[in-house]
């Protein structure tokens, strides 16, 4: 055994048996003592003289007991429980301090602890797959278009497949819906069209049947799906014997051959998976796998052990050049890139939710000065007590550790009531979280995050223990046990102290407000800006049409002619069109177009536009104004010339100083991408990929010239949207009852959801401005009180000498202002540092925006001016004869 | 009040002591080992006797003494203190190192006396 077990083992078998111990202790000094007496009675002593020599020459017997009892026992925990117990009797005592302390604490653990549950699911949990360091996601790039990240085509995935030593495995992934009937309601569900070695990738294993073989993915393999285990539990009724029967998917049968188990998400996706199946059999993309243009397909895929992701890249810029040059006509330009899968899915949210973390770490450092500064009003109020205690022998180490004592037992109790508020939290912030965030499933209180809570509260209650506790140890103990009875005063330096807390909250209250009101600021700018397009009682519906059934572009035109006469003909339906994507809504299609009979001028000059299909009616509906030349009308069908109208933009850009209208471009969506068609018009600019977004070139073509099989249908109506849904459903119906109407709602519904992670960042960094601002301001009312209470006898004194109320008033204003004043002054600089680190979040404001700083500002002077009114107010009211007798 | 350090030197030093009292003397009483080590310094170290104690009490809790019950030569009880083998082992590798640290004082005090 070694000699430090022995001897813990030793002192925790004594301090199980102390009494034992302690008396043959007694006895041992007795024995001692004897001897000594028994020595100086042999040298000539008197036996009264020798007994009381030899006292003292073994030295205080108690004191020696006392060391003897240290020694053994586990003197430690002894005095930790003894002064556990003593501080939670204080603080039972003085309720009002502690429930303030123990809330503001429980509210700055509480905030932290759920954000710290979403950074942590969302950031730092592993993906949940096997070895997920190994996973990385594949994308083409193209620098000189300024391309950073983009799809790639099924031609070049397969040279990279065949070609690359670095990866065990690679695999793609798109995501659609797909219509499936049969049973019960016509219904959409979320499938994932994936080359077989997805689940392969991500090592995982069915809870029933297979994955997807090799030969699945062939051209001519039987269709095969599999479905989730939500799927079959609830549309497929947990039958049995799903395994080898076959559901019907865009009216053609599938053969169920796996179940995965309902925790699998396949990664990138963020709706909940329903159904797989093989690319070759989807009837979307599986008719672009033959093309090598085009970068649709995502890709991912598992790093040999041992690959560094440098080494794979370096294979694959191989691998680029190699196709660039064998076929420069997709390829050139472009190169592939590669990124941890999971800093992929993470995504831009990142900073955002880091950001949101720091705020909130501020809001408890705030707390935290807040307690500090609680703590040290009553240190000075309780320092004679400490004087009492050093006087009788307590080491400074000794107070400090009985101080800090309590405030972890302060900190304790802040730390569980937050963990409680924590879980409240996560669940509020779980109905607040943007629908499009990412891996939003992960998020609980589970044990990191629980732990991370204690540490945090053990953290803080060291942080603002420390203070006072230091302080108080170190006072004088002889000026302070002089002063006689009442109020001692306060030493400078601590009331230096305070003052420094309180203008650090200040301070840190100014970096949160100032971010907090650029936040507010951006996104009031974001939701009034115009989109180009009047959203206002405008009802947007899906309807895809299953291309098994409706395989051709006329039998897609005819029924979306059918429709809109349908609903055109309905009373107050009659501004209905169709438009492809909707703007904002649906996402964005990006083509590159030619201007015909003039080249472009460098390889590099990249003419690409957003391209809309449209009927006829859409921009009245939508409210998009001609600029010049004309709409497009019913004359402008399959059969005759093709016709264009280009946005505002695009004319700006590719036609400067001429007039576009007359010329052609030549573009159009795969696979008809060689169609010459003459610009009939131009109409206004619309932000059509995100609000944020200023508008660019965007390219419009008749949908009777360019069909699609489905339709995104607009109704601007007065009626109300349920009665528009309602008759969309009908009419729907009347033509073909297998076709879900989905995506329903009003379009401003879908503008607002479309800024959700801007609103949820705004309203949550708003929320921990206003902790902040309340903090701040209990801070300053806290330290002006004590500091009027302190001085309530020169108060006396100077109305006694005939000072008037409003000098009074002037006085205790003055030295709520310095303070505030301090504190702005230290908070500038610190909100301009944080206001450019969210600088790119911001939108039509200015990171130094001087409207938000002057506001914060003043603000922040009427709030703390309030807080320190109300003890000017009582000082002023000071009675000098009371005053003077005070003490 | 005695900053910790300080007094961990003199913990050590008596703490040494003690083992070399008992190595040199065999079984003794508290009272014994504070006289000889009193009587070895010449006087020149006062020891309050009582802080004999605690050094007894950590080389017990090392295992590096034992201690029993018996009765002293003019027929007390009193506790007996011995050294044991762990003891005599820690006893040399301390004694080597505390010649080869106060070598190495004595050289330094030297070169600082000549500096």
């Amino acid at each position: 055994m070694f000699p430090w077990i022995r001897a813990a083992f030793n002192r925790t078998r004594t301090w199980l048996s102390p009494r034992a111990v302690d008396q043959d202790f007694a006895n041992e000094l007795d024995a001692h003592l004897d001897m000594l007496t028994d020595e100086n009675i042999r040298r000539g002593m008197p036996p009264e003289e020798a007994r009381r020599a030899a006292r003292i020459k073994l030295g205080g017997v108690t004191q020696l007991k006392e060391t003897n009892h240290e020694l053994r026992g586990l003197p430690f925990i002894e005095t930790f429980l003894q002064d556990a117990r003593y501080a939670s009797r204080m603080l039972r005592k003085n309720p009002g301090f502690t429930a303030v302390a123990v809330l503001t604490l429980a509210l700055g653990i509480g905030a932290n602890t759920a954000i710290f549950s979403v950074v942590y699911a969302v950031l730092l949990k592993p993906l949940p797959y096997a070895n997920p360091n190994q996973l990385v996601s594949a994308f083409q790039a193209n620098t000189q278009n300024g391309v950073p990240e983009t799809g790639t085509s099924y031609p070049n995935f397969e040279e990279w497949r065949a070609q690359n030593h670095v990866f065990s495995e690679l695999a793609t992934i798109d995501f659609h819906q797909l219509t499936l009937t049969g049973r019960g309601e016509p219904s959409e569900v979320n499938t994932c069209v994936v080359t077989p070695e997805h689940f392969a990738v991500l090592d995982v294993k069915p809870l029933q049947g297979r994955v997807f073989f090799p030969e699945d993915g062939k051209r001519g393999a039987p269709p095969v799906v599999i479905v989730s285990e939500n799927l079959w539990r609830g549309t497929l009724g947990a039958n049995p014997n799903i395994l080898g029967s076959s559901i019907i998917l865009d009216k053609r049968p599938f053969t169920v051959v796996g179940i995965m188990p309902a925790a699998f998400r396949s990664p990138f996706i963020n709706n909940k998976p329903e159904v797989w199946i093989p690319l070759v059999q989807d009837p979307l993309f599986g008719s672009w796998m033959a093309r090598r243009g085009g970068h649709w397909l995502a890709v991912f895929g598992r790093l040999k052990p041992g690959v560094s992701i440098a080494q794979a890249q370096a294979e694959m810029d191989a691998i680029s050049e190699r196709l660039a040059s064998e076929f420069p006509a997709e390829n050139k330009g472009w190169t592939v890139r590669l990124v941890p899968m999971q800093k992929e899915i993470v995504g831009d949210v990142r900073t955002a939710l880091l950001v949101l973390l720091g705020a909130v770490g501020l809001v408890l450092l705030i707390a935290c000065a807040n307690i500090a500064n609680l703590l040290l009003t009553r240190a000075t109020s309780r320092s004679k007590e400490i004087a009492v205690r050093t006087a009788l022998g307590a080491g400074r180490s000794r107070i400090i550790r009985q101080l800090l004592s309590e405030t972890s037992v302060l900190g304790l109790l802040g730390g569980v009531i937050g963990i409680a508020l924590a879980y409240w939290g996560v669940r509020a912030l779980s109905s607040l979280l943007p629908d499009n965030l990412p891996r939003m499933n992960a998020i609980r209180v589970d044990n990191f995050v629980l732990i991370f809570a204690l540490a945090l509260s053990a953290i803080a209650s060291v942080a603002f223990g420390m203070v006072p506790a230091l302080f108080a140890s170190k006072s004088d103990i002889q000026s302070t046990l002089r002063e006689g009875g009442g109020r001692s005063g306060e030493s400078g330096n601590r009331r230096r102290a305070r003052s420094f807390l309180a203008a650090a909250e200040i301070a840190l209250a100014m970096v949160l407000l100032v971010a907090a009101g650029l936040l507010l600021r951006s996104f009031s700018k974001l939701t009034s800006v115009s989109p180009g397009f009047d959203a206002q009682h405008i009802v947007k519906a899906e309807v895809s049409l299953p291309q098994f059934q409706y395989s051709k572009p006329q039998q897609w035109t005819a029924f979306s002619d059918e429709l809109l006469a349908h609903l055109q003909a309905q009373p107050g339906l009659q501004d209905s069109a169709i438009g492809i994507p909707v703007p904002i809504t649906n996402g964005y299609i990006n083509l590159g177009f030619e201007i015909v009979g003039v080249p472009p001028a460098s390889q590099s000059d990249s003419r690409l536009a957003n391209y809309v299909s449209v009927s006829p009616d859409y921009f009245r509906v939508m409210g998009i104004p001609l600029l010049s030349g004309r709409l497009f009308n019913q004359q402008d069908i399959a059969s005759a010339p093709s016709v264009t109208l280009i946005s505002k933009a695009l004319a700006e850009r590719y036609f400067p100083n001429q007039d576009p209208i007359g010329k052609r471009l030549n573009f159009g969506f795969p696979p008809n991408g060689d169609v010459d068609r003459e610009i009939v018009g131009i109409i206004g600019d619309v932000r059509d990929m995100s609000l944020g977004d200023a508008p660019g070139p965007m390219m419009y073509v008749p949908f009777a010239q360019a069909p699609f099989w489905g339709a995104n249908l607009v109704v601007k109506s007065n009626l109300s949207t349920s009665a528009v849904t309602a008759a969309i459903r009908q009419e729907v119906r009347k033509i073909d009852k297998d076709l879900p109407v989905t995506d329903v709602g009003k379009l401003p519904d879908f503008l607002d959801a479309s800024v959700s992670q801007q609103r949820f960042r705004t309203f949550l960094l708003g929320l921990f401005a206003a902790m902040a601002l309340i903090l701040a301001a209990t801070g300053i009312f806290g330290v002006i009180s004590y500091s009027v209470s302190c001085r309530t006898n020169e108060i006396g004194i100077r109305v006694a000498l005939g000072a008037s109320r409003a000098t009074i008033l002037r006085m205790i204003l003055r030295e709520t202002l310095l303070l505030t004043f301090a504190g702005l002054l230290i908070g500038i600089p610190c909100a301009l540092i944080a206001a450019h680190l969210i600088g790119h979040m911001l939108f039509g404001v200015s990171a130094n925006d001087p409207v938000t700083l002057a506001a914060v500002a003043f603000t922040l002077t009427g709030v703390a001016t309030l807080a320190g009114f109300i003890p000017a107010r009582r000082a002023m009211q000071v009675d000098p004869m009371v005053a003077l007798r005070h003490e | 009040m005695v900053s910790a350090d300080k007094s961990d030197i003199l913990q050590g030093t008596l703490d040494l002591m003690v083992l070399k009292t008992l190595d040199v003397m065999g079984p003794l009483h508290g009272y014994g080992i504070a006289r000889r080590i009193e009587q070895i310094s010449q006087e020149a170290l006062q020891i309050n006797q009582g802080t004999i104690y605690a050094s007894l009490v950590r080389l017990m809790q090392k295992r590096w003494i034992s201690g029993a019950w018996g009765t002293s030569d003019n027929n007390r009880k009193a506790k007996f203190y011995s050294i044991t083998k762990a003891g005599r082992k820690q006893l040399n590798a301390e004694a080597e190192n505390w010649q080869r640290i106060s070598a190495v004082i004595g050289r330094v005090l030297r070169l600082a006396d000549r500096g």
